[in-house]
């Protein structure tokens, strides 16, 4: 078993103790299956052991992402693991400990003023609300993007006690604002290309959990087919519903090579904003598909929330739309593949990944 | 993970197959100014040009993965996969040889005999001889095992051959048919007994080819007629009564191709140069959604590759690419459509008209040849277990 594996199963081995619930605003996240993923290790693997974390490679934590988004895990590990944390480190900030969670803002309009000379890590005062905060009321450090007269700004804020305005998405999870009147915070200069790059490597994170729902959904159907009999027979026998569960294991087939790909070439230091793009986009658009012939399939149980088919469904609705669009990522992979010129679209599409 | 399993390893990278694929691309450049082809939408159906094989053959292009004994090059189906994609994306004339390149040749080297071998696959691998594939009937086509088309032993112990095939592309520039016939009387308790492969010159007494043309009035089908055709007893391709099994293999070669996604591709490359012309938002937007449509096949295509490589015979995933893949190659026109003015006509004086024109009139087509996208998705099911 390699240690990816191991690190998978363990994961697996914990979630069989936390099913999933209806996320409320009373009980907006599962905080006991934060504490035992954290007080396995899990919530530092990816992040360097010396600056606190526990080890771990890119691909161990993309592992773990995939395997919570299967599980329809509501903790801030995606967030954490694959976007702030490694863009904390990137900018030279002080890593918070992995066991307080820690998410990421880069909507809404937040404002930084250098409180120093403003060059490389240093200090800073935050003005301005950041929107659409995943599991905000919930993390205790919060990464924001924030405008300065200078350039883009990585901000790094204690948020513990913090008033966040309530709303959710579509599957309950968080998505609050945070108001910010003069908050001196960490922070450090990032360049444009920086700051295109962390909106990228969220939207790729976004992708990785769509991949793996989209495949569970699958699963669940598939299953579900075998085993639901009407007309004397279980529904997976009938051509009809064979022909839409074919069609979703194309769309899932084919987001898991074009997600598995982006990964790879973000590990192998590649140029990460269209193949995430890439990776987003088509991830978004399977949900309209998968998402809609499971529902049918399952009938009107899987419209209820006394079956589990929702916590994927719902999730992967919100998620398409969340870290930039499928509409603004689709623009932002033309522009770049249009870069070299009207008539070097191959050779771009041939690079992405 | 088995070949029966719907996801396949990711592809390994391979620096053999991004240099062969800055040699095309090259060789693509050159030939294009100098003025050898144009351009145009699903040329491995309609794009028939021998000279242009033959320079491909020179270069060493052609019968790629096969043994050098035999005239191959013993490269990588990677390797191969970035030539065949490179070829498609220009609209490259790759007609000619493209059946007997991408699954005849590799049926020869499994089935056929070392006398087949030696004589035929140089040749092809030369570009000089062309195949067609003789599976569908007039009253068979989806349901493949329902073929009337017999062949019987005479006193010398050769095959005479009574019949038709039809959908037979570009029979009419080809030498050689691989043509699946009932040996034995349809057997209603075994459906799938009694068949075996014919390798059949084309030019033996009693063939008769007869045109079909398509929406476009383009002519690559044909109807070819067996009228008591002689054929060795030695053109026997594999084992007698084992057809259905070598049809099976030979279809998963032809199905997970870049020509199941890059058809319509001229006609995305064009749609790229209306909207770098006077990019707005929908246009981008438009580019960017097929451009991620198309980057996820490339991926399920390669991971096909890799896993011939590594020796297995995927034919699962393969329809899966193909099912996935032909249904974008069709979905470019409405997406294209949506996003900028033009209006489809092969006499348009705009090239993106003429492009989608081309397109629209092959679409049909895509979601049918090879195994239509229902069968595909019945093949899928079975993978999932279903069936």
């Amino acid at each position: 078993m390699s240690d990816q594996d191991l690190v998978v199963e363990t994961v697996r081995d914990i979630l069989t103790s936390f099913e999933p619930f209806v996320l409320t605003r009373d009980r907006p996240w599962d905080a006991g299956l934060w504490a035992a993923l954290a007080e396995a290790g899990l919530t530092g693997v990816g992040l360097p052991e010396e600056a606190g974390g526990s080890g771990g490679d890119l691909a161990d934590a993309v592992a773990i992402v995939a395997t919570l988004a299967r599980g329809a895990a509501a903790v801030p590990v995606a967030e954490q693991l694959l976007v702030a944390a490694p863009a904390v480190l990137a900018a030279d900030l002080d890593l918070p400990a992995p066991d307080q969670p820690l998410t990421i803002a880069v909507d809404g309009a937040v404002s930084a003023e250098p409180r120093d000379d403003g060059d490389g890590p240093g200090s800073w005062t935050l003005t301005g609300t950041a929107t659409d905060v995943a599991w905000a009321g919930v993390a205790r450090h919060l990464v924001v993007l924030a405008t300065s007269p200078v350039g883009p700004v990585l901000a790094l804020v204690d948020v513990t006690g913090r008033e966040t305005t309530h709303a959710a998405n579509l599957a309950g999870e968080p998505r609050g604002s945070l108001v910010f009147d003069g908050v001196t915070c960490a922070g450090a200069l990032l360049t444009d290309r920086q700051a295109t790059e962390l909106r990228a490597r969220y939207a790729l994170a976004r992708a990785v959990q769509l991949s793996a729902a989209l495949e569970q959904v699958l699963a669940w159907t598939v299953q579900y087919a075998g085993e639901r009999v009407q007309f004397g027979r279980p529904l997976g026998r009938f051509q009809a519903i064979q022909m839409e569960l074919a069609e979703m294991a194309g769309e899932v087939t084919a987001v898991a090579a074009l997600v598995d790909a982006a990964v790879q070439a973000t590990e192998r230091g590649e140029s990460l904003v269209p193949a995430a793009a890439a990776a987003k986009v088509r991830a978004g658009a399977a949900v309209e598909v998968v998402a809609r012939l499971a529902h049918q399939v399952h009938g009107a149980i899987g419209f209820t929330q006394e079956h589990k088919l929702h916590h994927l469904t719902r999730r992967c609705w919100s998620w398409r739309d969340e870290a930039g669009t499928e509409l603004a990522w689709s623009r932002v992979l033309g522009e770049r593949l249009l870069a070299d010129g009207p008539d070097a679209l191959w050779p771009a599409l041939t690079r992405v990944v | 993970m088995g070949s029966n399993s719907l996801t396949l390893a990711p592809a390994p990278r391979s620096a053999a197959a991004e240099e062969v694929r800055a040699e095309v691309r090259a060789f693509l450049a050159e030939e294009l100014a100098a003025g050898s082809f144009t351009t145009s939408v699903d040329t491995w159906l309609s794009g028939v040009d021998p000279a242009f094989s033959r320079k491909l053959g020179e270069r060493g292009w052609l019968g790629m993965t096969w043994p050098k004994e035999y005239g191959g090059h013993e490269r990588t189906a990677m390797e191969r996969y970035a030539v065949t994609e490179e070829l498609l994306a220009a609209g490259a004339p790759v007609a000619a040889h493209w059946i007997a390149d991408r699954q005849s040749g590799p049926n020869l080297l499994r089935y056929g005999t070392e006398a087949h071998r030696t004589e035929i696959l140089p040749r092809i691998a030369a570009g000089e001889c062309f195949f067609v594939i003789g599976m569908s009937e007039p009253d068979s086509g989806s349901d493949l095992a329902s073929i009337r088309t017999r062949a019987t032993r005479d006193g010398d112990g050769d095959w005479v051959v009574n019949g038709a095939k039809v959908w037979t592309s570009n029979a009419h520039t080809s030498h050689y048919a691989i043509t699946l016939v009932r040996t034995s009387p349809a057997d209603p308790a075994s459906r799938h007994a009694g068949m075996s492969q014919l390798l059949v010159d084309l030019s033996l007494p009693g063939i008769t080819v007869n045109p079909i043309r398509i929406l476009d009035g383009g002519h690559h089908f044909n109807e070819v007629v067996f009228d008591d055709v002689v054929v060795p007893g030695d053109m026997l391709l594999g084992e007698e009564g084992n057809g259905w099994h070598q049809v099976t293999a030979e279809l998963a070669f032809e199905r997970s191709g870049p020509e199941r996604f890059l058809s319509t591709y001229p006609l995305v490359a064009e749609f790229a140069r209306r909207v770098a012309a006077a990019p707005d938002p929908a246009g981008l937007a438009a580019l960017g959604r097929l451009s991620a449509r198309l980057l996820a096949l490339r991926q399920m295509s390669l991971r096909i590759a890799g896993a011939l490589d590594r020796g297995e015979l995927p034919d699962i995933p393969a329809a899966l690419v193909k099912d996935v893949g032909t249904t974008f190659e069709a979905d470019v026109i409405d997406e294209v459509r949506r996003a900028v003015d033009v209006v489809a006509s092969l006499d348009s004086p705009d090239p993106l008209g003429r492009a989608l024109a081309e397109a629209q009139l092959h679409a049909p087509g895509y979601t049918l040849r090879g195994g239509t996208n229902e069968i595909l998705r019945g093949i899928v099911a079975r993978g999932l277990g279903l069936r």
